[in-house]
């Protein structure tokens, strides 16, 4: 057929001429609507990224700024000596400590120390407290001038940020009035420098008082407060041998060193106190609320690992079924319990009832029992552990179901039992699957605010690791529950404020690192399975 | 029977055989403790809300405690017996007191009375606010996210951009619902100057779950046979009519039945709300005293599980207050509870009539 013949087809009997918007024809804009609200999904991530840096990233900025005031007004010259002093209170308690156990009674009716023994005892511990007396004193004037320097520069400060916000608004005149005073650190500084010659002689005669002080320890007849009273000499000499250390900290110490921006992000991440609205110094350190989160988050896991795989295991393998169909939306319901109703419940039933269980006499050799407090990391891991249970089940089952059937009737055909087939085969063949079912229920537990905010106790502080297990059972504070609490309470745009969207934004990207790893573990298994 | 069951590869009692039993009775345990710890929640709350929610006589429910805003208890001794009252009550109570005490010409009783605050009253404004937000949010969500499903599974072909989406639904998916918060609030309540409102509440929770719905919906979509399209094609239709007229009709059923489990999500979580949408007490309902129609997207709402939260950790545990908190945290999970289990139920149904 010749080639002219071809064009002709144009008059082909259904023509479909599509009309056109702006260009584009009708499936065009049709597509471009889809493929928009598609995008959302990318823009929504995108934004979330952009308005946590945004509100969060200013915080660093201010956190050294309030680092460079710790500096500049010598506070953190007077938290050295108060670190001496707070050692000298530790070796005092550990006294107070002997005296008990030298009161406690070993048999009925007969202490274990004499009764003259005690009162050397006592005298002895009084000539100790005294010692102290002077360096008190010290680090109490220090105290208030500090104070008062800190007090100055925060005053400048917040008048600083006043005239720049009038002349931002154009109000010059009003801005010219606010009278900004130079502050002479070097002068105000002074007495706290030349406190240092003082503390040296303070500190050389309490070295002197305590060294000869622990030369003539009192005798105690039982073999146990022997024992005590020597570990206490170590800790006194340790202590006087620290004396040095201080004294050139205190010589090294210059008001203005810089403070890096590097120290600030620090601070915040690896910082061991969580300390707001204080008159003395505020830290935003994240520690105490990570270690809260990842507790809180083992024990969930701890739970609900064995319990989630254990019933996916028994559903997907060895359940009739009928059962089957019965027992995968009874759990799938569980899912759907709200957070906040499974932390009334804990705080209504779950906490109390952990509690009275604890004290059951016969039960005192779990560690962290008796539990002191109704509401702690115990309580709310369990409850999370209930949240995680139907992510992980209905994860790995998934991933069960997708080793191929000829794997198990290929073991079976073999000879081998129903446990062996599950054990060697049908687990290793879905491990990767459970496991990122398991991430992906630590990011959920990770991420759950309503149980911990009611349930963990909100206490800012690490946990006591060196009580073994029974760290379980103290009051944590956590990531989430931080933000819930404080968010309402805070100055929009004050360093609080922006810790806590730095606290949101180490979330974030937890949660990110999380989900990709999850991610990458499935995608392996889908290789190897395809 | 007797012969079959001696043949030669028979599985003999023995150690393997009673380990295998004990395992299994292991796994079989955890399952039904699962369960049991659910049934557990459930039943207490359900058990003890219960007594709160309804009555033994007629009209066997507790009426005011739908009807009416939370308010203070008060409960006070009075001629030798407790008397509860809630705070309107109780006021006029107490000036029928003095009334009766002038015209008797004595001094009023002093009445020395405990108070206890949103113990005592209803939950009808939370229960409105949690169905105006989760209404608005499941609205904003279904349809982006359906959007977003079509896009995905009937125009997009793999490329950058669409691994990208991808990626970015499964990690929105993960980001943590207090996270959401932040960013409802960073966004719609500073940025945007919404303020604590309904609006930026709808678009926060909506995209709180976007990642499910698309999920969810995209499931839908592949479930519906390739073949449909090819025909739709084949006699000559456009991708938009083959999409409206032979794989939406299919889906849409599929779709709807996924995303109430969504539903159950927008209305169950607690974090992103608040400070993006819900106040601790507000008076007025959101449609009382509005002077514009756009007033009512950017006022803040009371919402039922904001008030869990605060009435569980605000106020102290004792017999008053635990009625009404057992009472909403109820409601709460009925509400809920039969979202979720609709979806469940629809959606089994739904996997046995698909027979193409």
């Amino acid at each position: 057929m010749p080639p002219e013949k071809i064009n002709s087809v144009a008059a082909f009997p259904v023509t479909f001429r599509p009309g056109r918007y702006a260009g584009l024809t009708g499936n065009q804009v049709v597509r471009g609507f889809f493929g928009g609200n598609a995008i959302v999904s990318v823009v929504v991530l995108g934004l979330i990224t952009l308005f946590l840096l945004r509100e969060g990233h200013g915080f660093f900025g201010q956190n050294r700024r309030n680092l460079e005031i710790y500096r500049a007004a010598g506070l953190e010259f007077v938290d050295i000596l108060k670190r001496q002093e707070e050692g000298f209170g530790s070796l005092n308690r550990t006294l107070f400590e002997i005296r008990l156990a030298a009161g406690r009674e070993k048999e009925p009716g007969s202490p274990m120390a004499t009764a003259a023994e005690l009162e050397a005892f006592d005298a002895y511990a009084s000539e100790l407290g005294d010692a102290a007396g002077p360096l008190r004193e010290l680090v109490g004037e220090l105290v208030e001038t500090a104070s008062a320097i800190k007090t100055k520069l925060v005053m400048n400060e917040d008048r600083l940020a006043e005239r720049q916000h009038l002349l931002a608004t154009g109000r010059q005149s009003e801005a010219g009035s606010i009278r900004i005073e130079t502050i002479d650190s070097e002068a105000e500084l002074r007495p706290l420098l030349e406190s240092r010659a003082r503390h040296s002689a303070i500190s050389g005669s309490l070295a002197k008082s305590l060294v000869e002080l622990s030369e003539r320890m009192p005798s105690m007849s039982a073999p146990e407060l022997q024992v005590l009273l020597g570990e206490f000499g170590e800790l006194l000499r340790d202590y006087v041998a620290s004396f040095p250390g201080i004294e050139r900290q205190l010589a090294e110490w210059r008001h203005d060193r810089e403070v890096s921006i590097f120290s600030a992000i620090t601070a915040f991440l690896f910082g061991r106190e969580w300390l707001t609205a204080s008159f003395w110094q505020d830290w935003y350190g994240v520690l105490p609320l990570v270690t809260g989160s990842f507790l809180i988050s083992l024990i969930a896991l701890g739970l609900a690992v064995p319990l989630g795989v254990g019933a996916a295991v028994y559903v997907n393998q060895i359940a009739r079924p009928s059962e089957r169909s019965a027992i995968k939306p009874c759990i799938e319901f569980i899912s759907a319990i709200p957070s906040v109703v499974l932390g009334f419940f804990g705080i209504a039933v779950l906490g109390e009832a952990l509690r009275k269980v604890s004290h059951i006499a016969w039960l005192e050799w779990i560690p962290g029992f008796p539990i002191a407090e109704r509401l702690n990391a115990l309580t709310a891991g369990c409850l999370l552990g209930l949240i995680a249970v139907p992510i992980i089940f209905s994860l790995a089952e998934d991933a069960l179901q997708n080793v191929p059937k000829s794997f198990k009737e290929a073991s079976l055909a073999l000879g081998a039992s129903r446990i062996q087939t599950v054990v060697r085969i049908i687990l290793p063949a879905g491990i990767s699957g459970i496991i990122s079912a398991v991430l992906l229920g630590l990011g959920r537990v990770i991420g759950e605010t309503m149980v911990v905010l009611l349930c963990a106790g909100n206490r800012i502080a690490i946990p006591d690791f060196s009580a073994g297990p029974g760290v379980m059972t103290q009051p944590v504070h956590t990531m989430t529950g931080i933000i819930a609490q404080e968010m309402g309470e805070v100055v929009q745009g004050g360093i609080h404020y922006r810790a806590l969207f730095a606290v949101g934004i180490l979330l974030f990207c937890l949660s990110l690192m999380i989900n990709l790893t999850a991610q990458r573990i499935l995608g392996r298994y889908r290789l190897l399975s395809s | 029977m007797s012969q079959s069951s001696t043949h030669p590869y028979q599985s003999r009692p023995g150690i393997r055989r009673a380990a295998e039993r004990i395992a299994f009775w292991m796994l079989r345990v955890c399952t039904y403790a699962v369960l049991a710890c659910g049934v557990f929640v459930l039943s207490d709350v359900v058990f003890k809300g219960a007594r709160a929610v309804f009555r033994s006589e007629f009209p066997f429910v507790n009426v005011t405690f739908f009807t009416e805003a939370p308010e203070s208890l008060h409960v006070f001794d009075y001629e030798g017996r407790k008397v509860e009252m809630g705070d309107r009550e109780f006021r006029a109570f107490r000036h029928r007191e003095s009334q009766k005490a002038a015209a008797e010409n004595r001094e009023p009783l002093p009445i020395e009375s405990q108070s206890f605050v949103y113990s005592a009253g209803g939950i009808l404004p939370c229960i409105v606010g949690t169905v105006l937000l989760t209404v608005g949010a499941t609205v904003i969500a279904l349809l982006l996210g359906i959007s977003s499903a079509v896009y995905l599974s009937e125009y997009a072909r793999q490329g950058t951009m669409v691994r990208f989406m991808r990626l970015a639904i499964l990690n929105l998916a993960g980001v943590p619902s207090i996270v959401f918060g932040l960013f409802g609030m960073g966004l719609f309540v500073i940025y945007l100057k919404w303020n604590v409102s309904l609006l930026a509440g709808w678009f926060t929770l909506a995209f709180m779950v976007l990642p499910l719905v698309i999920t969810a919906s995209e499931e839908a979509l592949k479930a519906v046979p390739k073949g449909f399209r090819e025909a739709s094609l084949a006699l000559g239709a456009t991708p938009w009519q083959t999409i409206r007229k032979a794989v939406l009709p299919h889906a849409l059923s599929g779709m709807l039945t996924s995303s109430i489990l969504c539903v159950a999500r927008v209305a169950g979580e607690t974090a992103p709300i608040m400070f993006t949408a819900a106040y601790v007490v507000r008076d007025k309902l959101p449609w009382q005293g509005l002077e514009h129609f756009g007033d009512f997207f950017f006022q803040g709402v009371m919402a039922l599980p904001y008030h869990i939260y605060v009435v569980s950790s605000k106020i102290p545990q004792n017999d008053y207050t635990q009625r009404t908190q057992y009472g909403a945290a109820f409601v709460f999970l009925l509400i809920v509870g039969l979202i979720a289990a609709s979806s469940i139920i629809l959606r089994g149904k739904l996997r046995q009539r698909q027979t193409w």
